[in-house]
């Protein structure tokens, strides 16, 4: 097409007036494509620490009832789920924990702990001590390290923890740090300890349940709820209010990329008016040995847009270099500040084809006004213009 | 056979206070004329040129371009015309200023729809006939002001129109370079019959042409035809 080796060589030909516009898309391209790495970090990490301390689904008990307590049966079932990838049953119940002279209240969690790791990876936030010790030494404990520290336990010491009456000494096999508030009060039991102190039998709260996708927990709730007369909500239904939190940000985080939009378009759309001032003349010419205004807003429009590329490419490796940047310089903020534990961005090849085709839509749209007013140009004015 | 036929041609311009450039002109133009309209400033020459190179539209009138009404033409049916049936000669060259001469007598053709192949090798031709072989890769920039209205002359036959227009085509040019772009669209109106239209204040250059139209405040005042190697009065 005629057009286009028009408007290559106008580019080629003024290769200064084309740098403006492409550094225009450029940095806003590079800003569109940190913020949304940024953002897509964040969103990330609070979705990781919502999860990493809870089951991604529970099954809690029917409605009436305080306790599931066909909890074998009912967790066969859920392993026939697809994608399910640890189920493990889990009691929870508040005691008063005793040690010397030190009284705190606790979160008594009991369970299996063949069957808790490989749902939450609890082994890993271990200070010290075997998770499994729970398996095999009904009296010992799995306590918070806040917690160890405000009773002043030393490793090897009992301690009581006291429930209606029901009185159980019991002694760390380790202690955990989630680096949550839990740590100031959590025990893990096993749970046939636990339930001996709850006093209910052979029952348990809920059925914690983890995935393989994270995000397939809302389907295999429903799923759940559905089949069987039990509860069953994923993490995103507990984190409605998170979430929706996210979201609105997510919104006006769109806002912003569009104003950056509009920004960087008036300047191309400057750069292109600038241009079509300059060749009012050759559009004259070009009309008058036959170029017909479709193919005039086809030339200008090309020009336009084969500036895309280059301001795209150019924008992904300054947002790469950014990134980079930004990450190699560690800043810790409080965590009452930023949720997430540190700045960093995560360039996904989404992001980056989102750079693309934002850099594309920006040329396109800036490009269409001047592009239409070159077309409407009267070929004898414009030819007899100085 | 009858090129251009423009009947009671008329061409206001303003909103205001109106001007009349053009006041009932009647024209006939036959194939292979080679043909000059004179006049003062502000006569209408450039406004009827306009009319029939189909760049301006009329306020009133006909124009028949080879039997057909065209006055009333759509922009792109207009532009089509004018890329197929119409050349032009500026009185600057108005060459695209970035692209080589050769780029530039290609441009009409590929605009028809040309193969590319084929528009250089009549371009290079072309350009050949104008003498300029050895200038075929040089831009404007780097031809000298007789060269580039050639080069706008072989613009102006790339894609064999019926007839070439030109406005005032040697006003910007020395005598020596006038008096050569004269020769050359003789010899073109000679040997291959191409119709031209002028428009011109010099009446030397004029005189080089068969038939010399004089307009005077939008209207044909005289006409005279070349016979016998002078003019005679046909108006």
């Amino acid at each position: 097409m005629f057009e286009i080796v028009i408007a290559w060589r106008h580019i080629t030909a003024s290769p200064r007036m084309v740098l403006f516009p492409v550094l225009a898309v450029a940095l806003a391209v590079m800003v569109i494509a940190a913020m949304m790495g940024l953002m897509e970090s964040y969103r990330e990490e609070i979705i990781s620490s919502t999860v990493e301390n809870s089951p991604y689904l529970t099954v809690e008990p029917k409605e009436g009832e305080d306790y599931i307590h066909l909890y074998k049966t009912l967790s066969s079932v859920i392993w026939g789920y697809p994608g399910v990838e640890a189920v493990s049953p889990r009691l929870l119940g508040m005691a008063a924990a005793k040690y010397r002279e030190q009284v705190k209240g606790v979160s008594i969690i009991g369970i299996d702990p063949l069957l808790e790791d490989p749902l939450l990876g609890v082994q890993s936030d271990l200070v010290w001590g075997d998770f499994n010790d729970l398996a095999f030494k009904k009296h010992s404990a799995i306590v918070g390290a806040k917690l160890a520290e405000d009773l002043k336990l030393k490793p090897g010491d009992g301690f009581y923890l006291v429930r209606k009456g029901v009185s159980l000494k019991v002694t760390p096999a380790g202690y955990i740090r989630t680096g949550t508030g839990a740590d100031e009060s959590l025990v893990y039991l096993p749970l046939e300890t636990a339930q001996r102190l709850m006093g209910e039998g052979d029952v348990v709260s809920e059925i914690g349940i983890k995935t393989s996708d994270l995000y397939e927990a809302p389907a295999i709730a429903s799923g759940l709820s559905r089949d069987s007369f039990y509860k069953a909500q994923s993490w995103q239904d507990k984190s409605r209010n998170l979430l929706n939190l996210l979201d609105t940000q997510r919104f006006f985080t769109y806002l912003f990329y569009l104003l950056i939009f509009v920004i960087s378009g008036f300047g191309v759309v400057n750069t292109m008016i600038m241009t079509i001032s300059r060749r009012t003349r050759e559009i004259g010419i070009l009309m008058a040995i036959g170029a017909n205004r479709g193919s005039i807003i086809k030339i200008f429009m090309a020009e336009s847009l084969i500036l895309g590329p280059p301001s795209a490419a150019l924008g992904c490796l300054l947002a790469y270099v950014a990134a980079k940047l930004i990450e190699a310089f560690p800043i810790e903020i409080p965590a009452e500040v930023y949720a997430a534990s540190r700045m960093s961005i995560l360039l996904s090849p989404e992001i980056f084809a989102y750079a693309v085709a934002f850099a594309m839509m920006v040329d396109l749209a800036a490009g269409l006004y001047p592009a239409y007013k070159a077309s409407r140009m009267d070929p004898v004015e414009a030819i007899a213009s100085a | 056979m009858n090129i251009i036929v423009a009947n009671k041609l008329r061409k206001v311009f303003g909103n205001g206070v109106e001007l009349l450039a053009l006041d009932d002109v009647d024209l006939t133009i036959l194939e292979g004329e080679f043909l000059s309209i004179t006049g003062p400033s502000g006569s209408g020459k450039s406004t009827l040129l306009n009319m029939l190179g189909l760049l301006d539209k009329p306020s009133g009138g006909e124009i028949w371009l080879k039997g057909r009404e065209v006055s009333q033409s759509s922009s792109l049916e207009r532009s089509q015309l004018r890329n197929k049936e119409l050349g032009f000669i500026f009185q600057y060259h108005h060459l695209l200023p970035e692209f080589t001469a050769l780029e530039n007598v290609m441009i009409p053709q590929l605009i028809a729809g040309a193969d590319k192949k084929a528009a250089r090798h009549r371009s290079e031709e072309l350009l050949r006939e104008m003498g300029l072989v050895e200038r075929l890769n040089h831009k404007p920039s780097e031809l000298s002001g007789g060269q580039s209205q050639r080069v706008a002359v072989a613009r102006a036959l790339a894609n064999r129109p019926s007839i070439v227009i030109g406005d005032e085509p040697t006003r910007n040019l020395d005598t020596k370079s006038s008096e050569m772009v004269y020769e050359l669209l003789r010899k073109l109106n000679r040997e291959i019959k191409q119709t031209f239209i002028l428009v011109t204040h010099d009446m030397s250059m004029a005189q080089k042409t068969d038939r010399i139209l004089r307009l005077v405040d939008g209207r044909i005042v005289s006409e005279m035809r070349r016979e016998n190697g002078g003019f005679v009065e046909c108006l």
